[in-house]
């Protein structure tokens, strides 16, 4: 297991453009945006730069975790070279848990290199409020979307399948999540809706870890995050032994 | 961590009444192997014949743990393939028939981190791959990046992937189609290496010259059963006796009764003597005779009788 762990975290090494330096510059250019377009604005005692810098640096975790094992799955299932899972002895529990742990790495060795690139342009944002939550935050949310890249990956036969997926369900989710805007700031329903969103407690959980600023209980985000982690974790299951051992 | 497995006194493989129905986009079934049961004695080398879509690759996909069987059970070394998959794929090397290659990752690589999916501990796996890589003559090739190479270098690379954690039966699917005569040359050593090393060896393979060179023990597939298995010469000698085997150059000539035609080859039956009968064909073929024999005949010759005749039906 752990071997298919370091050769999945080599993959992502080998590209490293693409999928370590391309989201951080897509978080620049947000800042740089948002920098120029809302200077001075405050959501409660938060600047709004801080705010949507945290909601960024979340759905940087989300997309890296989604995205690693999800194409790295796609793409084996394409070239043919599924077949070196399918031989290899390794349980099927085994086989997500390891693409699911390096798609955990990515998201944090991506948030690490954005922070230590963009935490300057922040003005007044130090080190997490809640250092604990914070690690809490990371490992969960990048272990929860790995998951749901792993099941994505093993689920969808081709490149259109994948793409619809993130275009057409994971993109809206992240984008009314709460990234950009405070959802208890919406109208109803919509507010109410956003609840259902599982993204959206990974952005708050992890917004408030690092900010304290928290649109609702965090506890409750805490809880549906884990609620969520299972219900991934069990179609990631389902979905690897199916496509592991054949009928 | 390298697993541990009593295998002494244990066949490599026991097949017994294995059945794989498939069915199509019509929902109609079909049976891709029907009732196929079969021992493979340790350190031996066994020939998995059969024609195109004779169930060979569903076969070796179910010992391999592929694939599910819908009946009937597989035993890899007294290991059931289904329930201790884990521990079987250990003790097996397979080269699939498909040649796939990692995009991103050097031959190195791609057979490091391969190899610690079996279980190669760390500090071996250098040594290892120096080793396959030199065995396969690729040691030049191994930073190289594994897609830029040649497709006889991959199908190599392909073999390296499955031998690096020293299996006790290797499974080769097809291993030379495709490749030129050198390479082919290569893998056949290699195989025979690895054989008398201890390793017990399973391959299909469309190139009865192939069986013919390698293999002790045959089993031939056709239309999902098994028609024929056991070893080469025994059957060879069946299917020898009380005829005479003869190719002629101008194919056209006037046939001598009794003659008939397989393959490239003709059979003639035995009737009084093998002396008498050899005069008979050589006086009426004369100087048209390219060759003649009476000795075991040959796999294409027991290919063709077994698979074109009423056995295949």
């Amino acid at each position: 297991m752990w071997a298919l762990y370091a050769r999945e975290v080599k993959r992502f090494q080998k590209i490293w453009i693409d999928t370590v330096f391309n989201p951080i510059v897509t978080v620049g250019l947000y800042l740089g945006v948002f920098g120029v377009v809302t200077s001075g604005q405050q959501i409660g005692d938060l600047p709004y730069l801080t705010f949507v810098y945290t909601g960024l640096l979340a759905m940087l975790i989300i997309n890296n975790s989604f995205s690693n094992p999800s194409f790295a799955l796609v793409i084996a299932k394409n070239l043919g070279n599924i077949v070196d899972l399918q031989l290899a002895p390794i349980a099927p529990w085994r086989i997500g848990v390891a693409y699911a742990m390096a798609a955990f790495t990515r998201g944090v060795i991506t948030l690490c290199i954005a922070l230590l690139a963009t935490v300057w342009f922040i003005p007044g944002l130090g080190l997490p409020e809640h250092p604990l939550y914070f690690i809490f935050a990371l490992f969960l949310t990048g272990i929860e979307f790995g998951m749901l890249g792993v099941a994505f990956g093993f689920w969808a036969k081709n490149f259109e399948a994948l793409t619809f997926m993130s275009t057409f369900v994971m993109q809206p989710m992240i984008f009314l999540a709460g990234v950009f805007y405070p959802v208890a700031n919406l109208p109803s329903p919509w507010s109410t809706i956003s609840l259902f969103n599982p993204v959206h407690h990974n952005i708050n959980f992890f917004r408030y870890a690092f900010t304290g600023y928290s649109d609702i209980s965090p506890i409750i985000s805490l809880l549906v995050i884990l609620g969520f982690s299972f219900v991934f974790f069990v179609a990631m299951q389902i979905l690897t032994k199916k496509n592991i051992v054949l009928k | 961590m390298l697993l541990e497995v009593d295998i002494l006194g244990m066949f490599p493989l026991r097949i017994n009444n294995v059945s794989k129905i498939f069915k199509n986009s019509k929902g109609q079934e079909f049976k891709a192997v029907d009732g196929i049961s079969l021992n493979i004695e340790p350190g031996k080398i066994y020939g998995l014949l059969g024609p195109n879509g004779a169930g060979k690759s569903t076969l070796i996909n179910m010992i391999s743990g592929l694939l599910l069987p819908n009946q009937g059970g597989i035993e890899l070394f007294g290991l059931d393939v289904v329930k201790d998959s884990n521990k079987t794929k250990q003790l097996i090397g397979v080269v699939p028939q498909e040649i796939v290659v990692e995009m991103a990752f050097t031959v190195e690589e791609v057979l490091y981190y391969f190899s610690g999916m079996y279980g190669v501990p760390r500090h071996e796996r250098k040594a290892r791959i120096k080793a396959v890589l030199e065995d396969l003559d690729l040691a030049d090739k191994m930073h190289e990046r594994a897609r830029n190479l040649s497709g006889g270098m991959k199908r190599r690379l392909m073999v390296a992937k499955a031998i690096l954690h020293r299996p006790k039966l290797l499974i080769l699917d097809e291993p030379t189609a495709g490749v030129d005569v050198s390479l082919r040359q290569r893998i056949w050593a290699l195989i025979r290496r690895l054989n008398a090393e201890g390793t017990t060896i399973l391959f299909t393979t469309h190139y009865l010259e192939e069986a013919e060179q390698l293999c002790e023990y045959i089993a031939l597939v056709d239309h999902g059963h098994l028609i024929k298995s056991g070893k080469l010469k025994d059957i060879q000698q069946e299917f020898s006796k009380n005829s005479i085997h003869f190719e002629l150059f101008d194919r056209t000539a006037a046939p001598l009764t009794g003659v008939s035609e397989v393959g490239v080859e003709y059979e003639y039956p035995i009737t009084s003597d093998l002396a008498t009968d050899m005069a008979k064909l050589t006086s009426h073929y004369n100087h048209n005779l390219k060759s003649i024999r009476s000795e075991a005949a040959s796999l294409e010759h027991i290919f063709l009788k077994l698979t074109n005749s009423g056995l295949s039906s």
